[in-house]
């Protein structure tokens, strides 16, 4: 079965067969390499037999879920097997999956072809390399249909012409103009020329949402009851080829130009407003306070190629602060205070398609910079991809929200549920200020402004906490080191 | 022979005084007397355990008749494993989907649901266990009645011989009923791979649910999984060789039930098309083709292209290997030919002593009621007393939501008789929107059409479709076997607030009067 490598891929063209029919396949064997949206993948075996068949050969694309190969359990079965072709029951599909979540670095052992860069097996002629560099073309995501893969001029200029990279191969093209019955009355009663509208269906079929796009009108929340397992009847349970979450599909599909009318919000954009709504019963308050960041700089330059981010820097110095302050780490309960045994800051990051989510660095106060730095990292690309698991992103004690990147002087955060406060941290801008000599010197100053729940924290406890947090960030960051 | 005439004896004692043991013409003296007990003689075996099958045998034993049931591996049948009992499981559970997604039917009556959603495969384990189940009560049915049960397949060597395929045993008896039944009718030029062209035999197993579909075909069973599919989200194009679609059904019910059950739906249609070819596809690879011909010029109208393909085309008769020729049997089309007593006629259209054919297999009316109905039927004829069924008198029901369901000639039908008989023919009718009940239900949707005899008042058929059709026919069905006239119905009390009161609308409206 064509594994899905990442979540936006839907097809994926085998770059090479590993083994040959007739060969022993065990159990993690690596099989074939597959070219997706993103970069090359060694695919290994789930299952052990003798392969029978291959059903998508080198060159040719696959959709996600779709059988490329039959495996036959023992060496006399590989006949019967490969008579039988995909829909003969008993013959089980090869189930593969992708080797390691990072582009392939592994070269596969029986890979026979002309040397390739680490990352991808691109093999592309000096003038294509040439003319992609020129063109600011990343040979990865162009289709080589030279003698094995190589990458010609040509294909350099199709993968131009086609925004970037090259044109999925071998998909099935639809000569029809094929529309669902729900499409045609719509259509039909919208005045609507199915000839204009462009499909996106199965097989490129238009849909009713094809058809409201084409009337200018906004796609509508799907009415149609959602299934809890969607399954085609592959030998092995697989997803069809359009298996995206409506939310994701109506990104996709949204136009280029700037929305018109009333759009319908996507889930994590409805959660938002969800999770918004709580803060409209708690009388929360804000307090504000600059900070000098010129010492965390100093340190950022320091820890900067070890890979530490700001975020993290940011992270680990509200922890320590909030070890010294745990009302600020605890939420309201009816009649009492929560204090939460860990301290997990959560921070703020915008989703591509709409919506927020909130990655929680946990025992923020326990872990070494380092380590957080990594666990950022790692949870930042998959927060964007929507692929957090529910305890990566729920369990934060204490936010923070940075829109110092964008050069905001100060803001308010609303306050997230269940908790009891949030930082809005804004930009750090050079700024003139009078030592206590009456001396004028320059400083970098950060306005950060806390919002919280005034049902447990005052405003003194509020204060005090920015005042150990200034003193971390401004007299002692080197301890954030630690 | 002692023995079993002793056993004969007895079971008529236990059957107290009921009809005498039968003596079919023809009783054949075998040389078995010394052979082992598989080939001891019955005076009934049945081949084919289906609806048919299995009245026929509950019938016969109530009349002290030893019976035996070759069941070719199928107990139960297609009604059972793979008709009327899982498809009624899938239009339940497709049915509340469809009930429960309706916001607007909801919000009517002031209720708001969070929107509903199913697992598949728990809708599909609900019709399998069903199916199960009923078919292990209905084995045994048969064994709790000392019935003995076969399980390989049945073939006549003889008009009252049957050999069990497979071994060297065969089974001499009085009298042989054949029920093995149908299977679905696959047109020449179907390709069927059984995942995205495939009958109702895997659409029962609701193994996925294609977004797209074409359903050849628009009678109940092509009917009923448009409902089923498009509940659970699929869109449907019918492809039909006749005019009309839901050709079966009475003109204007067809008519009505198009805008209730198609119009409001993701579901268009194509009429007087045939599907010339139907090349499978692979999901998310390459999509079901149809070509479509005129069913007339035979020219190429138009090719489709879709997610899947079900063939709802009809069902033929199940004679394969059934050694009819063994017996000289009349087949037309695959269907066995008999008497009105359900006696097989030979080629000459000669009544075949001992030899009956119940069920699909003869092609009569194809539903699982009158099998069993045609089986009893056989049953008492065997007895000695001269039975024929009325047909005219067995209703049949689509299980849509709405559901329609109907018994007797379609009003063109009746009209068509009554020329030719001479007299004139009455129609009427009650509407469910003046129904307090089904306005209560939200679901004011449908009529129920009575047609009559002007002259005498007697009912000949009624049409209804509305909500619980299928179980407010029954009282028609009745009317029509005992040959009510509307005087005699219209005086019968219906319960209030129910259903029934649109039959009494309609029965009262026939007479000209009016109804609450």
């Amino acid at each position: 079965m064509m594994p899905a490598l990442s979540s936006t891929m839907t097809e994926g063209k085998i770059s090479q067969w590993l083994i040959n029919v007739g060969d022993k396949v065990n159990i993690g064997d690596m099989v074939l390499v597959v070219e997706s949206d993103k970069a090359d993948m060694d695919v290994e075996s789930y299952e052990e037999g003798y392969l029978a068949k291959i059903l998508v050969p080198e060159g040719s694309s696959a959709a996600v879920g779709a059988p490329v190969a039959l495996i036959a359990k023992t060496k006399d079965e590989i006949a019967k097997v490969a008579a039988a072709g995909v829909g003969g029951g008993s013959a089980p599909a090869m189930a593969a999956a992708p080797a390691a979540a990072a582009p392939s670095t592994s070269a596969p052992v029986a890979m026979a072809s002309a040397a390739a860069p680490t990352t991808g097996r691109v093999v592309a002629s000096p003038f294509a390399k040439k003319l992609a560099e020129e063109k600011g073309i990343d040979l990865t995501r162009v289709t080589g249909t030279g003698p094995e893969g190589r990458i010609s001029a040509e294909d350099v200029e199709a993968a131009v012409k086609n925004g970037g990279a090259s044109a999925p191969a071998a998909a099935f093209v639809s000569k029809l103009l094929m529309a669902t019955p729900a499409a045609k009355k719509l259509a039909k009663s919208k005045n609507i020329d199915l000839a204009t509208v462009k499909g996106t269906g199965n097989f490129g079929r238009i849909m009713p949402d094809d058809v409201l796009l084409a009337a200018g009108e906004q796609p509508v929340p799907k009415k149609v009851p959602g299934m809890a397992v969607a399954a085609a009847p592959a030998a092995a349970a697989a997803a069809p080829a359009k298996a995206a979450p409506a939310g994701d599909k109506k990104a996709d599909k949204a136009p280029a130009a700037a929305p018109v009318g009333t759009v319908a919000m996507n889930g994590m954009q409805k959660a938002v407003v969800k999770n918004m709504a709580w803060a409209n019963d708690v009388p929360t308050y804000q307090v504000s306070r600059q900070i000098a960041t010129d010492e965390l700089d100093k340190l950022y330059g320091m820890v900067k190629a070890k890979g530490v981010t700001m975020s993290a820097l940011l992270a680990k110095a509200c922890a320590m602060a909030l070890a010294k302050h745990p009302i600020m780490n605890a939420g309201y309960v009816p009649d009492g205070i929560k204090y939460n045994a860990n301290i997990n800051v959560a921070m703020a990051v915008a989703m591509p398609d709409g919506g927020l989510i909130t990655p929680v660095l946990q025992k923020a106060d326990q872990t070494d910079l380092a380590t957080l730095s990594k666990q950022w990292k790692d949870l930042v690309p998959r927060a964007l991809e929507g692929k957090l698991k529910p305890d990566e992103y729920s369990t934060g004690t204490f936010t923070i929200s940075n829109l110092g990147m964008f050069g905001v002087s100060s803001f308010v955060s609303i306050l997230p549920p269940g908790q009891g406060a949030i930082l809005a941290v804004a930009a750090s801008t050079p700024t003139a200020v009078l030592d206590k000599d009456g001396k004028m010197g320059m400083k970098k100053m950060m306005t950060v402004t806390l919002t919280c729940d005034h049902r447990h924290i005052y405003g003194a406890d509020a204060a005090k906490f920015l005042v150990d947090l200034a003193a971390i960030i401004e007299t002692d960051s080197m301890s954030l080191l630690f | 022979m002692l023995l079993l005439l002793g056993a004969l004896q007895t079971s008529a004692w236990l059957v107290g005084g009921m009809a005498p043991v039968p003596a079919t013409r023809g009783m054949t003296r075998s040389s078995s007397s010394l052979r082992m007990a598989v080939e001891a003689e019955y005076d009934l075996v049945i081949v084919g355990c289906g609806v048919g099958g299995h009245g026929a045998a509950l019938h016969a034993v109530s009349k002290g008749l030893k019976v035996a049931v070759v069941a070719g591996g199928d107990v139960g049948g297609t009604c059972v494993n793979r008709g009327c009992v899982p498809s009624k499981a899938l239009l339940a559970a497709s049915g509340r989907v469809r009930e429960i997604g309706d916001e607007k039917h909801l919000a009517d009556m002031g209720i708001t649901t969070g929107g509903v959603s199913y697992d598949r495969a728990k809708v599909a384990a609900h019709a399998n266990n069903l199916a199960s189940k009923v078919a292990k009560n209905l084995g045994g049915s048969l064994t709790a009645l000392g019935i003995k049960t076969y399980m390989e397949k049945g073939e006549l060597v003889g008009p009252t011989e049957v050999k069990l395929v497979g071994t060297s045993n065969t089974i001499k008896a009085k009298s042989v009923i054949l029920a093995t039944g149908s299977v679905p009718f696959v047109p020449p030029g179907v390709v069927q791979d059984g995942k995205t062209v495939f009958t109702s035999d895997e659409a029962l197993k609701l193994e996925w649910v294609p977004d797209y579909l074409a359903i050849v075909g628009s009678g109940y069973i092509g009917l009923e999984f448009s409902d089923v599919y498009t509940a659970l989200g699929s869109e449907v194009t019918f492809v039909e060789a006749l005019p009309r679609i839901m050709a079966g059904f009475d003109k204007q019910i067809a008519q009505l039930a198009e805008r209730i059950l198609i119009k409001p739906r993701n579901i268009d249609y194509r009429t007087n098309v045939f599907a010339s070819k139907v090349t499978p596809g692979i999901p998310g690879v390459k999509p079901v083709t149809i070509e479509m011909i005129d069913a007339t010029t035979k020219e190429h109208v138009e090719t489709l292209e879709v997610d899947a393909c079900m063939i709802c085309t009809g069902r033929a008769p199940y004679s394969e290997g059934l050694g009819l020729a063994a017996a000289n049997v009349q087949v037309k089309r695959g269907f066995v030919q008999v008497n009105e007593k359900m006696q097989a006629l030979d080629v000459n259209g000669a009544v075949i002593p001992g030899l009956y054919a119940i069920g699909d297999l003869n092609g009569k009316m194809m539903l699982a009621h009158a099998a069993s109905a045609q089986g009893i039927s056989a049953v008492e004829n065997i007895c000695g007393h001269e039975h024929i069924l009325n047909h005219d008198a067995i209703p049949a029901a689509c299980f849509t939501h709405p559901e329609i369901a109907m018994v007797g000639p379609t009003e063109e039908q009746a009209r068509e008789r009554a020329k030719a008989e001479g007299y004139e023919v009455g129609v009427s009718q009650g509407n469910f929107k003046a129904n307090s009940k089904a306005l209560a239900e939200g679901e004011s949707e449908g009529i129920a059409k009575v047609i009559f005899r002007k002259d005498t008042y007697e009912v000949l058929g009624v049409h209804i479709v509305g909500l619980h059709a299928a179980d407010l026919i029954q009282e028609c069905s009745n009317a029509i076997n005992a040959g009510s006239t509307l005087e005699d119905l219209a005086m019968m009390v219906h319960t209030h607030p129910t259903l029934c009161e649109v039959l009494d609308e309609a029965f009262k409206a026939g007479l000209g009067r009016a109804a609450h």
